[in-house]
């Protein structure tokens, strides 16, 4: 057998490469390598980008993933255009920017959404104008009671009630301080659920609400600490629940009360900023897998982010709902005829979907065909912070959130999850 | 309901509260400018602190650098700039400074975006117990260099040419021009010690509050609802009302339906002041 020096030479070089390479090359689609050529499907999305907080790191998710897919074949050959748009905080550019993207720009569907007023102003906008939305990150309760609106991650609340499940059954607790932002349909709506959950569960329970802009962190966790609490559960951004960690930890109390958090403060940044004070007393709960796990599709998703993202684009939870939603939009897309892709067909199909598979997802997502509301990630993780990282301590667990027995009746009817 | 747990607890905050508006008041004196930019001049020392820190740096490298860039910063904007809006309304003047402000606002946001950051100093882990609270060192530090720097430029007012300058600057410019008073001189050295105070100011609130720009540049409120107290004329008054509204702040935490609102407390003590004290600050306005 001759043997290829050419061939050898380029075989070890792909293979070195392959090794040396962060991730596997990205597979989307069909994987064919050639670029969809052919009428473009338009899908809209709507982000808070400008504003208090950058929440445009799902869409950003959303147009890298659309973008390998449209790179490989599309769907069926075309190509997706993928629109978003910056709703800048404000409920009235969100309601304008939807009428464009969809009656103006004529969006088949909203994919990737990720703003904290634009599920309340435009809900009533997308049922009038039979769209769906799957979208990436809700935040406050309007997200999650809309027909047309599905949103892929679990939500403060339901993430909230998840850590405090944890809570209950892992670290005996028996009393509990909640603090939340005192918005409207965020703060009071998750804390709500701690007190619903202490009335049925029999323990005691305690709401503090506080203006996410008040400067005085140490009066909060005194307050909170008053009513001596076993453990503190925060439903607060990570800007927010920073300093109220430093201030516990100045007054000790980080030796005496546990504390856990929403998945809003799951962010690889933040155990190293809160120091090692807080090692293995900190715990958060986390709406999809863990940020580096090694699985295929997390794996997939980094490697999409890694050829079709920017390099300065995050790689966090917020980008894994994104990703989630435009593959799950792809998942509906492939089901029609092509040349029969309008608004009324991919609606249709988004409503068939059923056990969409991730392993960023702990159970199966599905859109819930005729439910007035959404919440199918309702089943979560947990994590502590260790060594200035996160080291994921729990299996995937059902929130315990009082709230949600609409939708665990459903799935029991519809033989889900 | 025991209420001396927040009064502890308001005490740090209050006093750098309390140096902020003084800062403020030091300017204002001299210049007739209010500084909206004052927490941005600070904030931007902070975070040059926590960088350096990050960089394994001496502590007090850190806290000189950033009491360094507040100051340069101040003078730059004190000596280039605010000269230009001179002869303008006390007004305009006072709106100059939100450019610099904005323009730092953003500056911070391209460098260290915003994640949340944490600036820590051994002294936040020495405390002494006070009514079952901690009260630690840092504040300890804060209150003391509140007292020490009122203090001191008290002294500089009081006893030296410069403080017979600022004085006299603050009373009648035109006439003070006339009688040979530096003016660009003295209110270059007013930018500058207004710089020192936004610094350790800056320092103190990353560590005791938290370290975001935007945050810490719009906590130049609370200072100025304090400088208004004072009338912008008394340093110890504004002390004190700074220190005041820091405690009224934390001391209305316990009142369940009210808690959630306390943030508002400086703009509402600032809004009842300005009505009350309206007709003074306005004597103040003319004798600029």
């Amino acid at each position: 057998m001759r043997i290829d020096i050419r061939g050898l030479t380029v075989g070890l070089a792909l293979m070195l490469l392959s090794a040396f390479s962060a991730h596997a090359a990205a597979s989307c689609g069909d994987n064919t390598g050639k670029p969809a050529t052919g009428e473009p499907i338009v899908i809209g999305a709507i982000t808070g980008k400008t504003g208090p907080d950058d929440f445009s790191n799902s869409t950003k998710a959303a147009k890298a993933y659309f973008d390998c897919l449209n790179a490989n074949g599309g769907i069926k050959g075309r190509p997706v255009k993928y629109l978003v748009e910056d709703d800048q905080w404000n409920p009235e550019t969100a309601s304008q920017l939807a009428a464009k993207l969809v009656n103006d720009e004529k969006a088949v569907l909203m994919v990737g959404n990720s703003s904290y007023v634009e599920c309340g102003a435009n809900a009533d906008f997308y049922k009038k104008s039979g769209i769906l939305v799957v979208a990436g990150v809700g935040v406050p309760r309007e997200c999650y009671f809309a027909e047309n609106y599905a949103p892929t991650n679990a939500g403060p609340r339901v993430s909230m009630l998840g850590a405090m499940g944890y809570a209950l059954d892992k670290l005996n607790a028996k009393s509990v301080v909640c603090i939340g932002p005192n918005i409207p349909n965020v703060g009071t709506w998750s804390c709500d659920g701690v007190m619903l959950l202490a009335k049925e569960k029999g323990f005691a329970a305690q709401t503090i609400l506080m203006d996410p802009g008040s400067a005085d962190a140490t009066s909060i966790i005194l307050q909170a600490a008053s009513s001596k609490p076993d453990v503190i559960v925060l439903g607060l951004s990570k800007g927010v629940a920073v300093p109220l960690l430093s201030a516990a930890e100045e007054q000790g109390l980080n030796q005496t009360i546990t504390f856990l958090s929403a998945a809003s403060v799951y962010d690889l940044s933040v155990p190293g900023t809160i120091g090692p004070g807080w090692d293995g007393k900190f715990y958060v709960n986390m709406e999809f897998n863990d940020l580096d796990a090694k699985t295929p599709d997390n794996q997939n998703w980094l490697a999409v982010m890694d050829q079709y993202g920017q390099k300065s684009d995050p790689r966090d939870t917020f980008a894994q709902a994104g990703y989630l939603a435009a593959r799950i939009a792809e998942k509906a897309l492939v089901t029609l005829d092509p040349s029969n892709v309008t608004r009324e067909t991919a609606s249709a199909a988004v409503r068939q979907i059923k056990g969409f598979k991730s392993d960023i997802f702990c159970a199966p997502w599905y859109f819930g065909d005729g439910q007035p509301r959404h919440n199918a990630n309702s089943t979560t993780r947990m994590a502590v912070a260790e060594g200035g990282k996160w080291k994921v301590v729990s299996d995937c667990v059902q929130s315990p959130d009082p709230e949600l027995k609409d939708i665990r009746a459903f799935e029991a009817s519809a033989g889900l999850n | 309901m025991n209420i001396l747990p927040f009064i502890i607890s308001g005490l740090g905050i209050g006093a750098v509260y309390a140096l902020s508006g003084v800062g403020l008041v030091i300017l204002f004196r001299a210049t007739g400018v209010l500084n909206f930019a004052f927490g941005a001049f600070g904030a931007i020392g902070a975070h040059c602190a926590w960088q350096l820190l990050e960089w394994k740096m001496p502590l007090a490298v850190a806290i000189l650098a950033a009491v360094a860039v507040s100051t340069a910063i101040s003078f730059l904007y004190g000596r280039i700039f605010a000269p230009m809006l001179s002869h303008r309304d006390t007004v305009v003047r006072a709106v100059g400074t939100l450019a610099p402000a904005l323009v730092l606002i953003a500056l911070m946001g391209i460098v260290w975006g915003e994640l949340p950051r944490r600036l820590q100093f051994p002294t936040d882990l020495m405390f002494v117990s006070l009514f079952g609270v901690r009260l630690t060192y840092t504040r300890i530090i804060a209150l003391l260099l509140a007292v020490v720097m009122v203090g001191a430029i008290t002294l500089l007012l009081n006893r030296t040419r410069l403080g017979l300058d600022m004085r006299a600057l603050a009373n009648d410019r035109d006439l003070s021009a006339i009688l040979g008073v530096r003016i660009l001189y003295t209110e270059t050295a007013a930018w500058i010690i207004t710089g020192v105070f936004a610094g350790f100011a800056g320092l103190l609130l990353a560590d005791l509050v938290r370290l975001q720009g935007t945050f810490l540049t719009l906590l130049v409120i609370p200072a100025i609802a304090a400088a208004i107290l004072g009338q912008l004329r008394s340093l110890w008054e504004t002390a004190v009302a700074g220190l005041l509204i820091g405690i009224a702040e934390a001391a209305l935490t316990p009142f369940g339906w009210i808690s959630p609102y306390r943030a508002a407390a400086p703009f509402i003590i600032a809004l009842v002041a300005v009505t009350i004290l309206g007709s003074t600050a306005k004597a103040v306005l003319k004798d600029r």
